[in-house]
């Protein structure tokens, strides 16, 4: 009776996880995990012990770029990115549209909270010296992360196209415009014209909807891709900092402390 | 292969030991901690929005709230009581252009130092080489750090306080400049005056000790006499300034050749008409 019980519970079970044995068959090589396996590994993986609140602040951008991505698309389905309409479209999001205000002052001030959690992380990883080998190529693409960042800022303030907007661009392009050799290009094709109109608007919507969003997922990808293989640093100052070099103790001596299961080999010993 | 090469070689395997047997799992304790931290991040972009939005009063949404205007009015090249205002991540840059002037040093604003900084921040794990991670230990990083922060603080302070013209405060001015000038009599002239108070020239443009130097543009209050381009000479300049080699000024020619001309018939009596030089338009507007 029992036996037949435990038989249908795990008949049951099989059933329930059969989709995730499918999955998990058909993302897989000979030997190497699937989608399922390195899902369970991101879960499952050992972190230092030590981490702390301060390496949250990863997530938190992460999260904050998540709430830009999600509002940016509900906003992009009521914009209407040509200069005789942005402004009208603008105001139709927020004055009529229901919960229109909160989805765009979300994305608003999600920008400006998204920048300064980029400066907290980049902060923490500094104090910390995270930076430092292996991890110096997570860096670079954390400081790309942060450039692209701030150019979907730019990009996207010209898009409500109010007077703010409209000048505040205009002097951003004739700074552009004053750099060596191409700088006198970049205007106008920034522009795509001799002026800030129609084109510049369109141009600005591409960039600031595909071009860099595409390349800040691909990137935070990699970044996170990194961070994953290769792990987070522990605070230098903790006292069980993961990586130190033991104090005192001989080499041999050392050995026996890291191996594992010390407990489990005396049980067999006696 | 180097020492220091095989030593932190030895130190991320040391690393990668140790998380295996001291480290825990990152379910659930650490992703807990990442899903707190998340859920405080949406409240609080969240909290901006609503404030943002009911800060405004109702009776008039066009004012500002505690967070600022919900909306600017619509863009209009060509007038305007504007307020070139980046978003405040810009303002560090927006205050190096005050610092550096035109021509001759802007570019260390505009191009320069952003590139300095961009190649620093990409350089840094091979600038700073050491395998020492404690803050005590980096005299040096956490100065240069501290400094940076420090700087750019100050930067983007200034930057956020720095006032700008308003139009309507230029406008009252345009009487003086004109009895001063002794273009008063020439009413296109005067004109002129008044667009050149509106439009947004004195972002950049210092005249008669009103207005901001902004970008290093140069004082008008006598460019008629220094330039003398001529009414028409000084219209074509203002309309598309990198004619002239000028890449920094915006173009004008969304003013129309009216407003242009007038425009031109200001600067080019800023100088010469008081005392009255051959030089000095003709009241006619010609």
């Amino acid at each position: 009776m029992a036996t037949q019980k435990q038989g249908r519970s795990h008949q049951l079970l099989q059933i329930l996880l059969y989709p995730l044995d499918w999955l998990e068959e058909r993302t897989s090589a000979p030997g190497r995990s699937g989608i399922v396996g390195g899902i369970k590994y991101f879960l499952f993986r050992n972190v230092p012990s030590d981490i702390s609140w301060g390496h949250t602040l990863g997530s938190a951008a992460l999260t904050a770029f998540i709430v830009q991505a999600v509002t940016g698309v509900i906003l992009a389905m009521y914009y209407k990115p040509d200069p005789n309409s942005a402004y009208e479209s603008i105001r139709h999001i927020t004055d009529d549209l229901w919960g229109g205000w909160l989805v765009r002052g979300m994305h608003r001030w999600g920008a400006s909270v998204f920048i300064i959690l980029l400066f907290l992380h980049m902060g923490r990883v500094f104090l910390y010296g995270a930076y430092k080998y292996p991890r110096e190529l997570n860096w670079i693409i954390g400081a790309l992360i942060l450039v692209l960042g701030m150019l979907e800022g730019f990009f996207g303030y010209l898009l409500p196209w109010d007077q703010t907007a409209y000048w505040a661009t205009v002097v951003g392009v004739n700074l552009q415009a004053t750099g060596p050799f191409v700088g006198p290009f970049l205007g106008p094709v920034l522009q795509g014209g001799h002026d800030i109109g129609p084109e510049t608007l369109a141009r600005f919507y591409s960039l600031h909807m595909l071009v860099i969003p595409g390349a800040l997922i691909a990137l935070i990808g990699l970044h996170l891709w990194l961070v994953v293989r290769i792990g987070v640093a522990s605070p230098p100052w903790s006292p069980i900092e993961a990586g130190r070099p033991q104090p005192g103790p001989p080499p041999a001596e050392r050995k026996g402390l890291v191996t594992p299961a010390p407990r489990g080999s005396g049980v067999r010993k006696r | 292969m180097n020492r220091r090469q095989e030593e932190r070689r030895a130190y991320y395997t040391r690393y990668k030991q140790d998380v295996k047997t001291r480290g825990r799992s990152f379910f659930p304790v650490a992703m807990f901690h990442d899903t707190v931290m998340s859920l405080l991040v949406v409240c609080v972009i969240v909290a901006l929005a609503v404030i943002w939005k009911y800060s405004t009063p109702h009776e008039d949404p066009s004012s500002s709230g505690w967070l600022g205007k919900l909306y600017d009015e619509k863009a209009d090249p060509g007038t305007t009581n504007f307020v070139p205002r980046p978003d405040w991540y810009f303002y560090f840059l927006f205050y190096l252009l005050r610092i550096f002037k035109w021509p001759e040093s802007v570019i260390l604003g505009t191009v320069l130092i952003p590139t300095i900084l961009i190649v620093l921040l990409i350089a840094l794990p091979f600038i700073d080489v050491g395998r020492e991670r404690r803050p005590l230990r980096r005299p040096v990083a956490m100065t240069a750090a501290i400094l940076v922060v420090i700087s750019m603080g100050t930067l983007t302070y200034k930057g956020a306080t720095a006032k700008e013209p308003l139009a309507a405060e230029n406008l009252v001015l345009v009487p003086q400049w004109a009895q001063k000038q002794g273009f008063a009599d020439n009413p296109v002239a005067v004109d002129g005056a008044k667009i050149f108070a509106q439009v947004g020239c004195m972002n950049c443009h210092t005249y008669e000790g009103a207005g901001t130097s902004n970008l290093g543009a140069p004082d008008l209050s006598s460019i008629g006499k220094t330039s003398n381009r001529g009414v028409a000479g000084f219209a074509d300049y203002v309309s598309n300034p990198s004619k002239f080699g000028n890449n920094v000024m915006p173009q004008f020619q969304d003013l129309g050749a009216d407003n242009l001309r007038k425009l031109g018939t200001f600067l080019q009596s800023s100088g010469n008409c008081n005392p009255k030089s051959s030089n000095c338009p003709a009241a006619g507007g010609q």
